[in-house]
């Protein structure tokens, strides 16, 4: 029954937004304009209505649903159960259109754009959603019908149960699915030749809040990773993982380019040009994991007619766009105002940089399949390839970065260059003295100089502008400045952890207390408890370091009766400076074989990825 | 400075940071590709010892020890060819003898690999495309896992 309100209403939204279609080019006649933005809401509401009647089969069990009988199970707790409607490939696919049609919804009351292009924009994002809902029909209906009478659901992946991994896909999804409402405003604005002052404000606004919501949700899959997998990193360069990366990479240039354009009315085409690879780069994503080409931990169940259909999408969409893209864009004859240091040269050298990196990214992703399909032989491409070659391209870009705020847009100059150099100097100084007293590592000392040198000079920069603004807001006005640091904190972090990451092989019997790295870590007690729909073992560790501190640390493993599978839960210890991080292994003969590793500085990512996410949200009031 | 001459040096620069990204990325995938072989392809194919190579097959029934301090070895199969493999470390959960694995490591000998990194799907139906199709050419690969 739910079912049935479910698939009515994915059917319904799919008629309102074809009423949207044909009404936008009557939309000069009296009563038909009414209906062009009745239909917005009409078709909104009723995605709402059909996703809500999936949550409801979850909720309730409802297993006549083929797709809630595949995924989910009456023991599971009730959050899982919610967050179980997008732990699978077809719920998924609703929440895309829910959050396509909310854009669609929200960007109707936009007041800013000229009417036309806000209408064109809204076709063209209708568009795309009707794209997308007659895929979701015809490949990914969940609400398929069970044709056998069941009374048990098979259950979700247990690994899927966690709540950080129940938010990750919304907020990846606002993101992601974010980039379409760019595209179709940089189409409309293309095809209009508006690219204005509004226009700039509008995508800009626009941009900032999907680019934050994806960095939000990449974050917290890694997150997710870090302490759910128990392989003691948070980074795996994963496929998955990389196609996340490459929107991410391609929508921090358009952000660049869109807060910078707002100066100077410049790179217009760039910007649409960007704003077309974010969206392509997002549904080449999607291609590549859904149609199971690609094999990653990740792997939804695939099926080939699904890949073909998003591959067509993704031609289309792309196809149709660049060509748009290559007739229609006006070719400025202003001038680049290009000298041989000022912002505009820092900001193209920016973008030149990240599209190289998004592309080094996107060649070793693809690069096992096109030799596989070339030479018929199985190649993996490991995390090995990315660093080095992603992180020497990124280099110069995170230089130019500790200064490219303070830079001018007129002249040659960076006022007041003494300082900062300064700065550079003193902090490479301080990090060879730090290097002379540690172990000395080329990547280790370019992190950290880089980190410090981000973060100081940026603090400087702040400085000088709250001499130079007094009244104005702080963090509004020095909110690119706080993303800077964000990334410098970011930087230091990540050097430090996976450069100075120590791993410990140990065994462990009851009450043994071992040394590790002037901690020493005892073994406590090993409890077994029963859970909701899991069994817990849990292993008791006392950490204790030299002032006597102790922290309980609790590394274990599940067993989730209904799939029958063991899962190993990391037990961390979180402090500021570093993590300690300890992974269950089995039991011989009373003795425990433990994983044990130190991460110092972890706390530093997720913390410099949360001042990212905070600058880009108030980017959004910044005028 | 001329619109020409900006456009110019916009494209040298570029040129010069693409043949350097170009360079970077030859070198490394160079030194980075692994080769994903079953068993039986692996006595085809011109490894050399001391090679990375990863295997993909199944952990042959009987096979596997304990050897205490987080050392095992076990045997990795494609049913007609094996491979032994040691490995220091933790197994993953859903490592399981008769069930598919993946592992990477240096070839010793002929057959043996000393492995770094073992994996095993978290769905145990799991297996890569192109590893089960070389399975079911062996027979080996149970119809009902589709």
């Amino acid at each position: 029954m739910i079912s049935l309100v479910g698939f009515s209403g994915l059917l319904l939204s799919f008629l309102f937004s074809l009423v949207i279609i044909i009404s936008y080019f009557f939309y000069n006649k009296k009563y038909l304009g009414q209906i062009f933005y009745y239909s917005i809401y009409l078709s909104f509401f009723a995605i709402i209505i059909s996703f809500v009647s999936l949550i409801f089969a979850y909720v309730n069990s409802d297993f006549s649903n083929y797709n809630v009988f595949q995924n989910s199970h009456s023991s599971k707790p009730l959050i899982y159960k919610i967050s179980g409607t997008w732990g699978n490939h077809e719920g998924s696919m609703l929440l895309w259109l829910v959050i396509m049609a909310c854009y669609n919804f929200f960007f109707s009351f936009n007041k800013e754009l000229d009417n036309d292009v806000k209408k064109l924009t809204i076709f063209f994002q209708t568009s795309l959603y009707l794209c997308f809902t007659l895929f979701v029909i015809c490949t990914s209906n969940p609400f398929l019908l069970n044709s056998i009478e069941v009374y048990e659901g098979l259950g979700l992946n247990p690994i899927l149960q966690d709540p950080s991994l129940a938010i990750h896909p919304p907020m990846l999804y606002i993101g992601y699915v974010g980039f379409s409402l760019i595209l179709s405003l940089s189409l409309a604005g293309l095809i209009f030749n508006k690219i204005n002052i509004k226009w700039i404000k509008t995508a800009k606004n626009w941009t900032l809040f999907c680019w934050s919501m994806l960095t939000g949700g990449i974050a917290l899959g890694s997150y997710w990773a870090y302490y759910e997998l128990g392989w003691g990193g948070w980074w795996f360069w994963d496929p998955v993982e990389n196609v996340s990366l490459m929107p991410w990479i391609a929508g921090l240039a358009l952000v660049h380019s869109l807060m910078m354009t707002q100066q100077e009315q410049l790179l217009k085409r760039w910007i649409v040009f960007l704003a077309i690879l974010c969206f392509s780069l997002s549904i080449f994503g999607t291609f590549l994991v859904r149609s199971g080409i690609l094999t990653s931990v990740h792997t939804f169940a695939s099926d080939s007619s699904r890949g073909i259909f998003i591959l067509i999408l993704f031609l289309v969409v792309t196809g149709f766009s660049f060509i748009l893209f290559i007739f229609k864009s006006e070719d400025s004859h202003k001038k680049l105002n290009l000298l041989f240091i000022n912002k505009t040269s820092a900001l193209v050298i920016n973008n030149i940089v990240m599209l190289i990196a998004c592309l080094t990214i996107l060649l070793g992703t693809i690069y096992p399949i096109i030799i596989e399909v070339l030479t018929n032989k199985r190649i993996s491409v490991g995390a090995p390839y990315f660093t080095s070659t992603a992180l020497p391209i990124l280099l110069p870009g995170f230089l130019l970065m500790s200064v490219a705020p303070a830079l001018s847009w007129q002249t040659n100059k960076l006022p007041k260059f003494k300082s900062y150099f300064l700065v550079f100097f003193t902090m490479s100084i301080l990090t060879l003295v730090i290097g002379y007293y540690t172990d000395f590592n080329i990547w280790g000392f370019i992190g950290i100089t880089l980190g410090l040198i981000i973060i100081t000079s940026s603090i400087l920069s702040m400085y000088y502008n709250s001499i130079k603004f007094k009244s104005k807001n702080f963090f509004i006005y020095n909110n690119a400045l706080i993303a800077h640091i964000g990334v410098g904190v970011m930087i230091l972090g990540v050097t430090c952890s996976s450069i100075f990451q120590s791993e410990h092989n140990q065994t462990f019997v009851l009450k043994e207390t071992k040394k590790i790295g002037g901690y020493s870590l005892t073994l406590d007690e090993i409890k077994i408890s029963d859970k909701n729909n899991f069994q817990e073992l849990l292993a008791i560790f006392t950490l204790s370091n030299s002032n006597l501190d102790q922290s309980v640390i609790k590394p274990g493993k599940r067993y989730y009766h209904v799939s029958k599978i063991i899962t190993t839960e990391a037990g961390i210890y979180h402090d500021w400076f570093q993590d300690f991080y300890i992974v269950l292994g089995d039991e011989k003969e009373g003795e425990w074989n433990v994983k044990i590793y130190k991460n110092p500085l972890v706390s530093f990512i997720w913390f410099g990825i949360i001042l990212m996410i905070f600058s880009g949200l108030i980017g959004i009031r910044k005028e | 400075m001329t619109i020409r001459f900006q456009r110019l040096l916009l494209i040298i620069f570029s040129l010069i940071f693409l043949t350097f990204a170009v360079l970077l990325i030859l070198f490394n995938s160079k030194k980075n590709l692994v080769f994903f072989y079953t068993p039986s392809e692996l006595l085809n194919s011109n490894t050399e010892i001391n090679d990375i190579i990863r295997i993909g097959g199944f952990v042959k029934k009987n096979s596997f020890n304990n050897l205490g301090n987080n050392q095992y070895n076990f045997i990795i199969t494609d049913n007609k060819n094996f491979l032994s493999v040691t490995y220091t470390g933790l197994l993953p959960d859903l490592f399981k003898e008769e069930q598919g694995a993946v592992i990477q490591g240096i070839l010793l000998k002929d057959n043996i690999v000393n492995a770094s990194k073992v994996f095993a799907k978290h769905d145990e139906n799991y297996m890569p495309e192109s590893i089960k199709k070389q399975l079911e050419n062996n027979q080996y690969w149970k119809k009902k896992y589709e």
